[in-house]
């Protein structure tokens, strides 16, 4: 019972982000191109099971389902080194091939028509595994498939497997460029409605942080998709660690989310990863002790999520919660120390309304891959600055909604049939009160919020009646 | 060839002379007689040879060469006896005799005057000796003729001068006549003595040496009686009291003798019905060789004794007699000796083995040069067999004592038991000259051997121990082995206790693979596998919770195999998880499985020397903590996934009236705020166990197990490592009450689980109902009025009753950590500091009760 994760990749982005994925697992676990053990990979300690499984002539295979309404990436993986790893019943290509043309609202009507096939697949593969733990969703928010088709998925999981575990790597459109896709408001407006009320925990990568990252940290004048998608599949591999390489504790996907996620509703995480290197590129090879790592892990710099906050909005923003993830050869005894530092010092801003604290999981690092680092660490955490990010969304959401440029691409569809734009509103209200929640949690008085007027509402209840 | 002559015309010459000095009374007497002595009488011969002798004598004078001097003191002597006249004379012949010079006159008159005086004296003082022939009648006739004579000799000189050069430096005479006055006097007082005395000095002596080799004598008997007993010279005997004296010290040999001796026989006839021991043994063996050296002493001694004691004067002529004061001399020597033998076996008597060397050894410790040599000799031939005991024990293991005479005693034990229990020093027989540590160091390398022969079944110890023989054993000769050469027994010990040790541990180590399965209990019973725990609180977890005696161990150990085989634990090494069994702890009635469920591991010979049953006890409870604090995690996380975030959809509720809406609301909200202050609550405590308690305390046993040198230090290092987290996780005597709260603590958790699932429970039921409602409410208008009415009331009533259930639990819950935490300042240990530091980080506790 490997309590397995079935990863769902869909539309362009979740496909690439979900390659480098794989090949980052097959690289940890030395699992060749091919699925086959590598020779040397005889050191175990791993848990194979969790993301792979067996087929019957020994092969690893992925449970992962590569979806899109285009063929373009998936024909790419196929072609690829990596075209034997995958399950080929696993992938699904819409059969016209058109793509949702960065159409939210056809990426979810076409989820829609291609739901029973689609089910039928992760049917297949969920009850070819013990103890499904959940699945991961990887996705972007801002273009057609990923985004309407996703937001589709996510409403069937919850709704067929309301008990399981579902997460996404959400991908966020990169807001310093002017992106070829105008419509990204909308799209990720929507889409963020089903994040908040369909998953248990969003991974939130902020394309525009990833980018500044790539330019500022990593010194890559003009950062390719592939490089900040190795950025990507580094954090998303280095987030699961703890259930690849069981230890004493967060040994599931439950155990690793429970902490981090105290309120249902603020389930969006920022990550931040350091020592950072991009396929293998020399780097200066600097001193990593646990202290270094954890107080680098709250650099705003090191963060995959970019901040629109303002600095007065910066410094109220709170931690609601913090794990991190070191990996290596680590002293356990450092762990405190680097605590009592990190908290003399004043490194970190937390909530007031509840008890919280740095969480620290050690994990193994591969043995197969060779790093310069003795000491790698992922930090996985519930900022209420993300808010702005929502904030920030919302805005040009509105911007586009003031202009009503572009609705009609949606009104072809059945959900916004009749010039029915209520979902938008809708959408937008959910955002919004996300926006707010978030923004309660930075007060010592969430405990008691939206419960102010309640008395009142009582009373109006009894005159009403 | 004129040597030859000249000697024959000395002799001649004296034959000549004392002819004439024979004849000349001859001449006076009777005319008739022949003038010419009889050649062949005795008195002729007698004097002939007498002057020889005088002639022959070597002896220098032992007076100054003062021709002056020497006359004077003739002079003196003939005035004293009253003839001065002679002396009158005598002046005057000496001084024509002196005022003689030129040729013919004789050159050293001082030696000629010299040898008369002397030859006179002589002739007197055999005169007043008892004397049986007068053998020279004519020179003892008067001092006037002697002188004549020497007077008339001077006129013979010039036909000796040349003849008596040789003797120039003149010549003396000491003369031992036994017509000696003196001796005869002597012989008087012997006489005197005799009649005195019965008992003669000879017979007492022969009496003391009988006393010395232990036999009664005729006069000195040992008197057992009298309170220190001894031999005595019976009172009845008149002998002076000085004598007495000197036979009751000498006869203190006898009775210590007598003392070695018996305990010397008695040893001897007591083995080997009673344990002498071979300590005992070689003791009498060394002491019966210093007895050889004795008795070829006594044998000497009774040899001289037979000889008669000379009188005093004949002392200078030969030493072959015994008198008692020569045997006083002779028996010092021996007596000192003798009376630390005697001290010894007094000592010894009650003793043996190592006590015994340790007695020994405190005589040893003597400024005497002797006694010290002595000591040491005795005790190298003691400890013979001890060192022998020792080599054989560091080296092979095997215990040869079959009179308990060894420091260290073994005793038939199981075989877990066998390296704590199976061997111990026993102090009483450690000779003092090994010094504690020393002991220890042997204690453990024969130890070690027998721990490998019996716990490991491993042989190839042999080599190891062969190595360190025959490298000790070119040491062991160049340096001997024994007592004394403590460096060398150290070197052994330490040479053989290295090897061995180290192999030990690589047996330990690389065979038994200690290592590996310390690490394997650490991943199953102290739940570092965390997968595998996580599938056995899954798939054990219901059967649990039914009461303890309707479990089935057997169901449950099959539910352990299953969750080996889901969890990477399946990768392990078969034969660690082949010892890893359920256990089910004694149980009373109203246990639950919770409380009764453990797991063990089976360590086996030879690694249950270190995972003892008291050990694995320790490890039982920590797992049972361990496992408590699992479950209610499991607990926790387990609610979480029923309020995960997507659970319910909230629009289902958009409908329903605002109140009840806000109800829910608060009820989920004040749900949601206290699983997030519980899930700190355990999460920091299960993070403060693993890393301020197992890990660190395993860091520190992992280079504490890398510089251990023996066994002894891997099973300190693991008791350490046990305790540390035995008292760290509040297991220990001191923090008992903390460990209560706890599980009350502990309990509530799994209250407000309960609570919350039945909330969510609840909470989903109305969604279902709502929904059904409302699609029934397009169709029937009229009934779906009332029906909504009364499940709105419904749900208020129920959600309102939950939220006060849940506030109870939150007041309770806050109110038993308060209380919790309130106990931590009492703690003794650091750690829990660092618990605290966790459970406040973020000064939240602080801000709710400031005092605190």
């Amino acid at each position: 019972m490997p309590r397995e994760i079935i990863t769902l990749q869909v539309g362009q982005c979740g496909n690439q982000i979900g390659m480098e994925f794989w090949k980052q697992l097959c690289l940890e676990h030395g699992i060749s191109k091919d699925g086959i053990l590598e020779d040397f990979a005889t050191q175990g300690g791993d848990r194979k099971d969790v993301f792979f499984y067996q087929a019957d002539d020994q092969h690893y295979i992925p449970r992962a389902l590569l979806i899109d309404l285009e063929p373009r990436v998936i024909n790419g993986i196929q072609n690829s080194d990596y075209r034997n790893l995958y399950n080929h019943e696993n992938i699904f290509v819409s059969d016209h091939g058109g793509g949702a043309g960065n159409n939210w609202a056809s990426g979810y009507h076409q989820g829609k028509n291609v739901e029973e096939d689609i089910m039928d697949m992760i049917d297949r593969e969920a009850d070819g595994s013990d103890s499904l733990e959940g699945f991961v969703l990887c996705h972007s928010i801002a273009g057609g498939t990923g985004s309407g088709m996703g937001s589709y998925l996510l409403e069937t999981l919850n709704d067929r497997y309301s008990k399981k575990l579902v997460q996404t790597y959400s991908v966020f459109p990169n807001q310093m460029e002017t992106s070829d896709v105008v419509v990204q408001p909308y799209n990720s407006l929507l889409t963020l409605k089903r994040l908040k009320l369909n998953a248990d925990c969003v991974v939130v990568l902020d394309n525009t942080a990833l980018n500044r990252i790539a330019v500022e940290r990593l010194h890559l004048s003009n950062p390719t998709f592939a490089q900040t998608n190795s950025l990507v599949s580094t954090v998303m591999s280095a987030s699961t660690t703890t259930l690849r390489y069981p230890g004493y504790m967060n040994n599931d996907l439950v155990g690793l989310l429970a902490s981090l996620i105290p309120t249902p509703r603020c389930h969006f995480l920022m990550t931040g990863y350091t020592p950072l290197t991009v396929e293998r590129q020399a780097n200066v090879i600097r001193k990593t002790t646990v202290l270094d790592v954890m107080r680098r892990l709250l650099q705003a710099k090191n963060i995959m999520v970019s901040s629109y906050a303002r600095t007065k909005d910066a410094s109220q923003a709170k931690y609601i919660s913090i794990l991190n993830i070191i990996q290596g050869e680590v002293d356990p005894t450092q762990v405190h120390e680097s605590l009592q530092r990190i908290r003399e010092r004043k490194l970190v801003n937390f909530i007031e309304w509840g008890p919280a604290s740095i969480q620290v999981a050690l994990s193994r690092k591969s043995p197969y891959i060779q790093t310069a680092h003795r000491v790698s660490g992922l930090m996985l955490a519930n900022h209420t600055s993300i808010r702005h990010l929502f904030s920030r969304c919302l805005s040009q959401y509105e911007k586009l909604r003031k202009k009503q440029a572009f609705l009609d691409n949606y009104r072809k569809f059945p959900m916004f049939a009749d010039n029915d734009l209520s979902e938008f509103d809708e959408s937008r209200d959910e955002v919004e009160a996300l926006v707010d929640e978030y923004k309660a949690c930075e007060s010592p008085d969430y405990v008691k919020w939206g419960m102010e007027d309640m008395n009142n509402m009582l009373t109006a209840e009894g005159s009403a009646t | 060839m004129e040597d030859e002559e000249d000697q024959q015309k000395v002799s001649d010459l004296v034959r000549e002379l004392v002819i004439r000095l024979l004849s000349s009374p001859a001449d006076d007497g009777s005319a008739t007689t022949n003038s010419k002595p009889n050649l062949n009488s005795p008195h002729f011969v007698n004097s002939l040879r007498y002057a020889q002798r005088i002639l022959c004598s070597r002896l220098t004078p032992s007076v100054a060469p003062d021709a002056a001097a020497i006359a004077d003191s003739v002079k003196r002597r003939l005035a004293s006896h009253g003839s001065s006249s002679l002396a009158l004379s005598f002046a005057d012949l000496f001084a024509k005799f002196s005022s003689k010079t030129g040729p013919g006159s004789v050159n050293n008159k001082w030696a000629v005057i010299y040898l008369l005086k002397i030859i006179s004296e002589d002739r007197k003082g055999a005169k007043s000796q008892y004397c049986p022939s007068n053998l020279l009648p004519n020179l003892s006739l008067s001092d006037d003729a002697d002188f004549g004579k020497g007077k008339g000799s001077s006129s013979v000189k010039p036909l000796g001068d040349n003849n008596k050069k040789g003797w120039d430096n003149g010549v003396l005479l000491v003369s031992k006549d036994p017509e000696n006055r003196r001796e005869l006097a002597f012989r008087e007082f012997v006489n005197l003595v005799r009649e005195e005395n019965e008992v003669s000095e000879e017979v007492l002596v022969r009496d003391v040496l009988y006393a010395c080799q232990g036999v009664d004598g005729k006069y000195v008997k040992f008197d057992g009686g009298s309170d220190d007993a001894g031999y005595v010279l019976s009172d009845s005997i008149s002998v002076p009291r000085a004598t007495r004296i000197m036979v009751h010290k000498l006869c203190e040999l006898g009775r210590l003798f007598r003392k070695v001796t018996g305990y010397i026989a008695q040893s001897m006839d007591r083995f080997p019905a009673e344990d002498v021991g071979t300590v005992g043994q070689a003791l009498c063996s060394a002491l019966q060789d210093e007895l050889t050296e004795y008795y070829k002493l006594l044998a000497v001694l009774e040899a001289q004794s037979s000889n008669p004691i000379p009188l005093v004067s004949e002392t200078a002529s030969s030493g072959n007699y015994l008198s008692l004061r020569r045997l006083a001399v002779w028996i010092a020597e021996p007596m000192v000796k003798m009376r630390l033998m005697a001290d010894l076996v007094d000592k010894c008597r009650v003793l043996k083995g190592g006590a015994m060397a340790s007695a020994i050894h405190l005589h040893a410790r003597h400024g005497d040069p002797l006694v010290h040599e002595f000591m040491r000799r005795l005790l190298q031939r003691v400890c013979a067999p001890l060192f022998e005991m020792v080599k054989r024990w560091v080296q092979e293991g095997e215990l040869e004592d079959i009179f308990a005479e060894f420091f260290i005693v073994g005793q038939e034990v199981k075989a877990e038991s066998l390296w704590r229990e199976g061997y111990r020093l026993n102090h009483s027989m450690l000779p003092s000259f090994i010094s504690p540590s020393l002991a220890q160091r042997i204690l453990r390398t024969g130890k070690s051997i027998n721990f490998l022969r019996v716990c490991c079944d491993d042989r190839s110890w042999a080599d190891a121990a062969t190595r360190v023989a025959t490298d000790i054993g070119v040491t062991a000769r160049r340096g001997g082995f024994g007592y004394g050469e403590t460096d060398t027994l150290e070197s052994l010990v330490d040479e053989a206790a290295k090897r061995i040790d180290k192999h030990l541990l690589d047996v330990i180590y690389r065979r038994y693979k200690f290592k590996e399965h310390c690490l394997a209990i650490k991943r199953y019973l102290l739940l570092g596998q965390g997968d595998f725990v996580q599938y056995l609180m899954d798939i054990v977890g219901p059967d649990l919770s039914e009461p303890a005696n309707t479990i089935s161990s057997f169901k449950l150990s099959g539910l352990l195999e299953t969750a080996v085989r889901a969890s990477n634990a399946q990768y392990d090494d078969r034969d660690m998880l082949d010892r890893l069994r359920v256990k089910m702890m004694p149980h009373e009635s109203g246990d639950r499985g919770w409380d009764v469920f453990s797991l063990e591991y089976d360590a086996r010979v030879p690694l249950d020397t270190v995972f003892t049953e008291s050990v694995m006890a320790k490890y039982l409870r920590i797992f049972n903590f361990l496992w408590k604090l699992r479950r209610v995690e499991h607990a926790l996380t387990g609610a979480w996934k029923t309020m995960k975030p997507n659970c319910i959809s909230y629009h289902s509720f958009t409908r329903l009236q605002s109140a009840v809406k806000k109800e829910l609301d608060s009820t989920l909200r004040r749900c949601q705020v206290l699983w997030v202050e519980i899930n700190h609550f355990i999460s920091n405590l299960q993070y403060y166990i693993m890393f301020e308690v197992l890990e660190v305390s395993w860091s520190n046993f992992l280079s504490e197990m890398d510089v251990a040198k023996d066994l002894d230090d891997l099973l300190a290092a693991h008791d350490t490592y046990l305790d540390s987290i035995v008292e760290k996780s509040l297991l220990g005597e001191l923090s008992q009450s903390l460990y209560k709260s706890l599980l009350v603590i502990f309990d509530l958790i799994l209250r407000f689980r309960s609570h919350a699932d039945r909330l969510y429970e609840g909470i989903q039921e109305l969604q279902a109902r709502i929904t059904r409602s409302s699609q029934s409410s397009s169709e029937q208008g009229s009934w779906t009025a009332d029906g909504r009415k009364a499940l709105t009331q419904r749900a208020g009533e129920f959600l309102r009753n939950m939220g006060h259930d849940l506030e109870e639990i939150s007041k309770e819950y806050s109110s038993l950590q308060e209380e919790f935490i309130s106990q931590f300042p009492v703690q003794k240990h650091v750690d829990l500091k660092f618990l605290f530091f966790r459970l406040d980080f973020n000064e939240f506790y602080r801000r709710v009760s400031p005092s605190s």
